[in-house]
């Protein structure tokens, strides 16, 4: 009891811990798993939605460039041409040159496919050239009151061109064609900003880059370099034109969307950083991840906190539990931490102070069997209670007993064989007492006195005492017979008589003795000393209790020594008991 | 108990002590690389003043490029003060220094002294003729090389200079060129104007100049011819000298047109070539793009995309003419 108990599987703290972690995290995780989940979807869809949108304004502002081109020069074919030169249309064609950065060259062909002017930036201009372009792509395929672009040619294999045709309403009005320099995009392509860091480029229907914010990727004009663009363009057409993810020269992720140029046959495609796209689904994700650290190191803090309220009592408890184990019951446990630790602490303290009086219950009873006859040990260990002890006046029927002619016996015998006799004498006789209810008080060398009702009470104590009586003699005789051999003239003589007596403990705290005081008892001694062997001599008090029920045989009435008038005795009539 | 503190205690001591040490080798690298700022060896054929204006557009193009001098970029110029024969020796100080980048901005002259100083250092040249051509570069979209660059269209368009001043004057049947026949490119030049002189039905009188007493006997010449039409050939030698040439013409009663707009602006009557500040503005960007690492033989050669045409009335009127529309319709800038 008093050695330390061994360590616990598991600690409070670990489990208060896991709870509140539980308790803490669990609905975060599923607070924020939701929300970066459905973040994400919705983010995608607005995503899609944005790039999109991005897509189409781009190409919108790629087809305003070109459309601004066609514009201009639909002006240089209104009016049908005359025989001569045209000083007026040659003053517009050089409006028209300063007017548009990106047209590197016109040439103003009439009904009949000939050149009639051509101006240049770099070149001379040549007026009525002459030059018949009817079989040239641009005049075979531009339709009247229409527009055509040609493939884009890479001057030098380097800068992108574009061949643009425009043709008049009426064949007589002739047909304009320019060449423009696509570079001139890049104002547009490089001022497109998708989000914060997207951009978009241009790829042509074989997918060679026209239009990228770092103009010198177009400008080297590299296949194997724009793969992952033609890559990425291929990944949205497989997608049908929805919004896709993939991965841009630099090779970072991206999302793209694309929109058509129709008339060029062009794919503008915008792209954002995927990072970047997904920004605030990552930042919600970093939040959750801050509050999950934060939840936890609450849990642990809740934990420790909740673990030191409960061990400090637990601790308290436990010592407490050991002292008093250890049998110190004056101890009292000292808790006020007014919960349920007190209530227990008290519980235990009262179990303490209970423990302490039923302690020293059973050592004043282990005190009073040390000293008290066996049966009147056993019976105060019984009840539990030694109140049985205490003293009171009560009607007993008190039996004496001695030996006749023992001192002669003692004198002549061996020690030895004294003790030996008197030890069977008192096992017999005590065995006798026990079975019929007796208190054997007190003895002391050959004599012994046995109270009957007293103590633990009995019914008819008077029959009961004549009986025992009998029994003794009984025994008794039989033992003397056995040991004849010994001595002949060793007897066993038996007096009893009832009355009140006072009876209960007498004596100290070291020497105990529970006894009845009163006439009685020296009447009993009387008639026991007058008895002769094998002769049970009992007083009138008794005889009449018993009524018929016993064979009794009233003797002449007996001076006995202390009592003024002769005394009328009964003896029990041995040879009736058979 | 111990055990889950052991899982969240962040770092052990020897973690703690690798994260300290990579911490104090990160600012040790970042003093190093403060260190070792990169340099720009600028090679500059005249002094700093002719190329202030065009200084300016390469400082823009180099922040565009997210360096600024004397913050995260040092420039180390050369200055050749108009004299073309100390370019090669130049060049080679500047590649002994082992500057980053070499910028050989203004004409072929000077990207040629810088390529024969040398093979490794990437080279970021500014001129107005074709690179390819002079064998400066294998092609305009693969570089090849060390080199790379912008072409400013100048030396492409001399013969529209020709074709304005024949505009201006559409009766005259000759008219004065002006070569500087140590320019790289004064071959071809006169090669193009005659063959669309030829074209054009007019004859060309070649006039040599490569020094400041020649360019005073050129303009006296060319004062006694009827008319007296005067064009310059594209060269730096003579877009530099630009005040100087307005000076000379107003002087001597000529109208000339030369390549730059400094010409037409200091008085002169017009000009017509590529737009120099859009092609230093990209030589600042080249240079800033090598400097952050991307190699010379990956950035294509560029052209500047604007060629523009400047016409000085006030000069016209001086010189009693009347430019005609077809010359005020194209002009970018005209100034009254």
């Amino acid at each position: 009891m008093t050695q330390p108990p061994s360590a616990p599987r598991s600690s409070l703290f670990a489990k208060y811990f896991i709870a509140l972690f539980a308790a803490v995290v669990v609905p975060l995780l599923v607070a924020g798993g939701s929300e970066a989940w459905f973040g994400h979807h919705d983010q995608k869809a607005r995503l899609n939605d944005l790039l999109e949108a991005e897509a189409r304004s781009a190409a919108a502002k790629i087809q305003d460039f070109l459309d601004g081109i066609r514009d201009q020069l639909v002006w240089t074919v209104q009016l049908p041409w005359s025989d001569g030169a045209d000083e007026r249309r040659r003053l517009d064609a050089f409006r028209l040159l300063r007017q548009v950065p990106a047209v590197v060259s016109l040439t103003l062909v009439d009904a009949t496919g000939r050149e009639r002017l051509f101006i240049s930036r770099m070149g001379l201009n040549k007026i009525e050239g002459g030059t018949d372009h009817s079989a040239s792509p641009a005049l075979r395929n531009v339709s009247p009151g229409g527009a055509w672009y040609g493939p884009v040619t890479f001057h030098a294999g380097s800068e992108p061109f574009l061949t643009i045709a425009v043709a008049g309403t009426r064949s007589a009005v002739g047909v304009a064609v320019a060449e423009v320099n696509l570079k001139l995009i890049w104002d547009v392509i490089s001022a497109i900003r998708v989000g914060r860091t997207g951009s978009a480029f241009v790829l042509d229907q074989p997918g060679r880059l026209i239009a990228h914010p770092d103009i010198s990727l177009v400008l080297r004009a590299d296949q194997t370099a724009i793969r992952p663009l033609q890559a990425l363009r291929a990944r949205i057409a497989a997608q049908s034109g929805q919004a896709t993810s993939g991965r841009d020269i630099g090779g970072h992720m991206v999302l793209a969307a694309m929109a058509p140029i129709p008339g060029v046959d062009w794919s503008v495609v915008v792209k954002q950083p995927v990072a970047e796209a997904f920004a605030p689904i990552y930042a919600a994700l970093w939040r959750t991840g801050a509050f999950l650290i934060v939840g936890a190191g609450l849990a642990a803090a809740l934990a420790y906190w909740l673990t030191q309220r409960m061990i400090e009592p637990i601790r308290v408890l436990e010592e407490g539990v050991a002292r008093i184990g250890a049998g110190q019951f004056d101890h009292r446990i000292d808790i006020a931490t007014g919960d349920e630790f007190e209530r227990l602490a008290t519980r235990f303290n009262e179990m303490a102070g209970d423990l302490a009086v039923s302690q020293e219950r059973s050592e004043r009873i282990g005190r009073l069997k040390r000293f008290l006859a066996p049966q009147v040990a056993e019976l105060v260990d019984r009840s539990g209670d030694d109140s049985v002890l205490d003293g009171r006046r009560i009607e007993v029927v008190v039996v004496f007993g001695d030996l006749r002619g023992f001192t002669a016996f003692s004198a002549r015998a061996e020690p030895e064989i004294v003790m030996s006799f008197l030890s069977e004498y008192y096992d017999a006789l005590d065995r006798v007492v026990i079975d019929h209810g007796a208190t054997l008080t007190h003895f002391s060398g050959d004599g012994m006195m046995v109270l009957i009702n007293a103590p633990v009470s009995r019914p008819d104590p008077a029959l009961c005492a004549v009986n025992m009586a009998r029994d003794m003699q009984k025994t008794v005789q039989s033992l003397l017979r056995d040991r004849q051999t010994l001595d002949h003239r060793l007897g066993f003589g038996v007096g009893l008589a009832m009355g009140p007596a006072t009876v209960g403990r007498i004596g100290s705290e070291g020497r105990l003795e529970y006894t009845a005081i009163g006439t009685v008892v020296n009447l009993a001694s009387r008639l026991c000393a007058s008895a002769g062997n094998a002769e049970i001599l009992v007083d009138m008090a008794a005889a009449e209790a018993a009524g018929g029920r016993a064979p009794l045989v009233e003797l002449d009435a007996r001076v006995l020594q202390g009592f003024d008038r002769p005394i009328r005795v009964f003896a029990a009539d041995e040879a009736a008991t058979g | 108990m111990p055990c889950f503190l052991r899982q969240t205690v962040p770092a052990t001591r020897r973690e703690t002590i690798a994260l300290l040490g990579a911490m104090a080798a990160s600012t040790i690298s970042a003093r190093a690389q403060q260190k070792t700022t990169p340099v720009i060896g600028y090679l500059g054929s005249e002094s700093p003043e002719p190329y202030g204006s065009r200084l300016a557009a390469f400082a823009e193009g180099l922040a565009e490029a997210g360096y600024v001098d004397g913050r995260n970029v040092a420039i180390d110029f050369r200055w050749a003060e108009g004299q073309y024969s100390r370019l090669p020796a130049l060049a080679m100080d500047l590649a002994d220094r082992q500057v980053t980048v070499m910028v050989a901005p203004g004409g072929a002259e000077v990207a040629l002294a810088a390529r024969s100083a040398t093979k490794t250092i990437p080279i970021v040249f500014e001129m107005g003729g074709d690179p390819v051509a002079l064998g400066l570069v294998a092609s305009l979209s693969r570089p090849g090389g060390n080199l790379t660059g912008v072409s400013s269209l100048s030396v492409e368009v001399s013969l529209k200079r020709l074709e304005f001043m024949s505009e201006l004057f559409p009766a005259a049947r000759t008219f004065a060129v002006a070569v500087n026949p140590r320019s790289p490119t004064s071959a071809s030049q006169s090669r193009n104007l005659q063959a669309a002189a030829s074209s054009l039905g007019l004859e060309l009188r070649l006039l040599n100049a490569s020094s400041e007493p020649e360019l005073e006997t050129l303009f006296a010449a060319v004062s006694l011819m009827q008319p007296p039409g005067l064009i310059f050939t594209s060269d730096p030698y003579f877009a530099y000298r630009s005040r100087r040439l307005a000076e000379l013409a107003v002087r001597h009663k000529v109208p000339a047109i030369t390549q730059a707009r400094d010409f037409p602006n200091a008085g002169g009557l017009m000009s017509y070539g590529g737009d120099f500040r859009q092609s230093h503005r990209h030589t600042g960007i080249y240079a800033g793009r090598i400097i952050k690492g991307e190699k010379p033989s990956d950035l294509p050669v560029q052209r500047v995309t604007k060629v523009e045409l400047f016409v000085n009335l006030k000069a016209a009127g001086q010189l009693g003419l009347t430019v005609p529309p077809s010359i005020l319709s194209s002009a970018d800038v005209v100034i009254e």
